[in-house]
This record gives structure tokens, sequence and C-alpha cells, in this order.
């Protein structure tokens, strides 16, 4: 507040300047110009000094830059913190420290009766007030990574044809070859279904932050906050939520994690197949 | 309007002002009238700026064509409306639609048959539009409880003040039946808030909005993208009485940062938001 207080008066007192300037210059011929364009600057910066009430956090920067392209900030916006459970955000000399829980909730309104899809939005409208503090509750659609399920699909594909080759190779297993071939024959077609579109998934969490002049201060007030929060949700649906950690945070907070690598590839080809 | 804000205008345009009323001193003749031009254009700028920032800073920042570099490898584009992410060649564009509910006050006034029937359609209606959505997209509710306590006051006040208003409408020779019928409505909607608040209900503040990221090999494509998904999540949530609204401008800035840190106070959060959402 006081850095946007200090932005305000300094434009003021340059317009000031620049207006007062303009009136005490006496007028005649091409001082009359010069007393206009100095009245000029004045106001503008009377109408910078307005605009700084939104945007000082950018003023300061670009006068100090003077570039097209205003550098706010060029550090990481967040690290993660050495307990792997929170996001570590550094806001002038205070740390803000950001947890996020995954909250399972794996209903369908297809399966739920008239009185049930009622209930479930009543436990919605309370889940918003569990908490008196800032909570942000999100429900994320994102592209399912496939990569990993694929490969497990062909690992077992795998281990299912050389299964079926041991077999035709013994005698008196006949029954035993028909079922592995069945069972070959439904994880291949798994598997061509699976590579044929791109699969979404739904995830609902919550996310609390705190602030601690120190790092571990603002990450135990965080995970305090959090899980009193865990308690209320768990108390409204009556499912366990639990803090997310490590390379889970990143699906929340990285536009890459949302869509994972391989199907950009898939869509950017798809592109190139229909231009063509 | 806030305090801050009356105090912004009153600081800003009385410099202006005072350029009307010392005129003379500015120029005479075609000068003066100029300077006058001037200030008036000045003053009224600076009432837009008040208003309707979010359509005045884009129109500047294309026509200048500054970016912003809000963090490492983040972009925010001239027209302030998505934030480009470059990984290795690739562009992952985000942008923010505001999802909120329409005011209170309406859902206040409408009678309980029709908000069950809401509720019972919800789940429904949210299914339905995920079902018809193919990218990816996040929606946000940031909520934040209230001091019980100070708001039923503020409601009290409040309902005190148009009864006193009602009274000396409803007291003069001739009693304005539009004006009373008005300040009724508001008292009851006020003694509605205070009816839920009695009744055990938190008064809750809630922001909430839509996330959305599309993905190209060029920024511009990206950004497309991303222009065509946003129309999409329009339309699939239409049917959810939600107020959507793109977001561009310091509200996306703020929206962007919030992803790594949320306010933790309410007077925080307040502050950051007063037009779009």
């Amino acid at each position: 507040m006081q850095i946007k207080i200090l932005v305000l008066m300094a434009f003021l007192g340059v317009s000031a300047v620049f207006i007062a300037l303009s009136a005490a210059l006496p007028g005649g011929g091409v001082m009359d110009v010069v007393k206009l364009i100095l009245l000029a600057i004045g106001l503008l910066f009377d109408v910078v000094a307005f605009a700084s009430r939104f945007y000082t956090y950018m003023l300061v920067p670009a006068i100090k830059q003077r570039s097209n392209n205003i550098v706010l900030s060029d550090e990481e916006p967040y690290t993660i913190s050495p307990s792997a459970d929170s996001i570590m955000h550094k806001d002038g000399d205070t740390f803000v420290a950001t947890v996020y829980v995954a909250i399972p909730l794996y209903r369908s309104a297809t399966e739920m009766s008239d009185n049930e899809k009622m209930d479930f939005s009543r436990q919605v409208s309370r889940l918003v007030g569990v908490s008196r503090d800032t909570v942000r509750f999100t429900s994320e659609l994102y592209v399912m990574n496939k990569d990993a399920y694929i490969q497990t699909l062909k690992d077992t594909i795998n281990s299912l044809e050389n299964e079926a080759v041991a077999l035709t190779n013994k005698k008196g297993q006949a029954k035993e070859l028909d079922r592995t071939k069945g069972k070959l024959s439904m994880w291949h077609s798994m598997l061509d279904n699976i590579e044929k579109a791109q699969s979404l998934e739904l995830i609902t969490y919550a996310a609390i932050s705190a602030k601690g002049t120190k790092e571990f201060e603002a990450v135990s007030i965080a995970q305090q906050r959090a899980r009193e929060v865990m308690s209320g949700i768990g108390s409204v649906f009556g499912v366990t939520p639990s803090v997310v950690t490590g390379q889970e945070l990143l699906k929340f907070i990285e536009p890459e994690y949302l869509i994972p690598f391989s199907t950009i590839s898939e869509q950017l080809s798809k592109n190139i197949q229909q231009v063509m | 309007m806030d305090e801050e804000a009356i105090t912004y205008l009153l600081l800003t345009c009385f410099l202006a002002l005072i350029v009307v009323l010392a005129l003379p001193s500015f120029g005479t003749g075609i000068f003066g009238l100029i300077a006058m031009a001037l200030s008036l254009l000045a003053i009224v700028f600076i009432v837009m700026l008040n208003w309707a920032d979010f359509i005045i800073f884009p129109m500047v920042t294309s026509m200048l064509g500054v970016t912003f570099q809000p963090a490492r490898n983040y972009k925010i584009i001239k027209s302030q409306d998505a934030i480009v992410k470059n990984v290795s060649g690739l562009y992952y564009a985000t942008g923010y639609v505001t999802g909120n509910l329409f005011p209170y006050v309406f859902k206040l006034e409408s009678r309980q048959e029709e908000e069950d029937q809401k509720m019972l359609q919800a789940p429904d209606t949210w299914e339905r539009a995920i079902m018809n959505i193919g990218f990816p997209f996040k929606f946000h509710v940031l909520s934040s409880g209230l001091d019980i306590q100070n708001v039923r006051d503020e409601l009290e006040g409040k309902r005190s003040y148009q009864e006193f208003q009602l009274s000396r409408a409803q007291q003069g020779a001739q009693a304005n039946e539009m004006a009373i019928t008005e300040l009724r409505r508001k008292i009851s909607v006020l003694q509605t808030k205070i009816d839920r608040i009695s009744q055990g209900e938190k008064p809750i503040a809630t922001i909430m909005y839509f996330e959305t990221t599309a993905v190209d090999i060029s920024e511009k494509a990206a950004v497309d993208r991303l222009s065509a998904q946003i129309k999409s999540l329009q339309v699939a949530f239409s049917g959810m009485d939600l107020q959507l609204t793109k977001v561009v401008g310091r509200e996306l800035y703020t929206l962007f940062t919030f992803n790594f840190s949320l306010p933790t106070q309410l007077e925080e959060l307040a502050a950051y938001f007063d037009r779009q959402s």
C-alpha cells in the first residue's frame, strides 16, 4: 500500500511541476506553444497518477526499462518446498506457501437419484464455506498422460505372447492356450482403442496459502490450515482428502502438465494430415 | 465506489480542474481553448479509467505493442488476454473467463421452488457441459469467510436506512408508488440475507473463474486456439446461469499469480477485483 501511495504522490508531484512551469512561463509567440506542450505533459502525468491505482506493479518497471517488453520478474515464479508438499513463492521479504489438497470425488450425476442430486448440490455449497480462510476449490479437466499406461499394456501383451508360445510347445494345455489367446485379443483391442483418441480426466482439489517470514513458518501454517480444510471436506463428503506432493503438484500449476507431449505430437500430426 | 477510488479521483481531477480555473495563465485566445480542451480530456480519461480500465489498458498496450513478462518463460501478450509459455518450441497460451453466478439479489428474489429446481439440475448440467468439452480447463471457486457479526451489523444498518427512506417516502404529500415498491424490495432482500445468517448460514465472499490452456507450434496459433476454446467454454456453460466474461488486463496478471500464491486475507482479495468480477 505504501508503494502505491508513493507512486501516486510522485506522479502527482511531477504533474504539478509541469503544470506550474506551464503557468509560470511568460506567454506570446512560440512560448504559447511551449506552455501548451508542458501542460500536455503535466496532464499526461496526472492521468498516469490515476492509472497507478491499478497498475503500480507495471508502471515502475515500465519507466525503468523503457522497452516494449516489460519484465516484471525474471525469476521462476515458484519453488517446491524441501518437504515437497508445498509451493513456495517469495513476495518481497515474505514467503507464501501454498498447499494443494486432492479431493477424491468419483460420483456421476447419471447414477444419482433426484434426492442424491439435491444432496450433492447442497454438499458442494457447504464445501465452499468449510473454512474462514481463503481457499480455492478447483475442478480440473486435463488430458490424461497415457504413455505409462500404453507401456503397461504393451508389457502385458508381450508377456502374454511369451506365455502363449510356451503353452503351444506344451501338450495338454489347449484350454489354457485358448484362455491366453482370448486375453491377448482383449488387450490388443484395448490398446487399439486407447491409441485412437485422447482421454480426459477430471480431478477436484483445494489450494490453501499462508504467509510467513521464514520458509518453514509459511509451510507449517499452510499445512495446519490444509488439515483444517481437509477435515471440513471429509465431514461434508465423507471422503478422505490427501495433500498432494512432489511432481503431482505440477499438474495444478504448469500448463505443459495439462497436455502431455505425446498428445501434442498426435494433435500436430492430425493438423498436418488435415492440411494435406 | 470505495474510499481509495474517491481519493484518487479527487486528487487527480483537482489538478486538472486547476488548469480550467486558472485558464488565463496557460494562454489566451485559441491557446486558452486548447488548454481547456486538454484538461477536460484528462478529466474524461481519468473517469473512463476508473470505470473501464480493462477496455482502455489493452487498447493502449495493443497500440504501443507492449508485452509483459510476469515470470521466467511467461509472457502476457499485447492484447492482455492471454499468458503464453514457451516450452521447447511449443507455445502454451492460457486465458481466463469469469464464471460468477448472477448477482445474489436476483437469487434472493426468486422463488424457493425455482432454486430447488436449479440445485436439482446442477449436477446434470455440469456433467453435460464437461462431456461437450474436449480440451483442458479448470473451474476455480475462490472463497473467503466473512465476519458474521460485521456482515449482520452492516446489513441491519442498511435495512434501517432503507426503512427510514421508506417512511419518508410514505409521508410525502405525493407518494411515489414506484419508489415505495423499490424501497420495499430492497428491504425484503436485506431481510432475507439477515434471516439466512440467523439460520446459521455463513456469509462468504466468492470469486469464480475458468482457466483454459491451448497449445500449438507458434504463439499466434496457440492464442487463436485459445480464443476458440474460450468461446466453447462460454457456450458449454451458458446453461448454468453464469456470467461469463473474458478476463483481460491487470486481473489476468492477478489470476496468473494465484496459481503460485493465494491472497490470505479478504481485504487483499477484494483489492484485486472490482470491475470484471
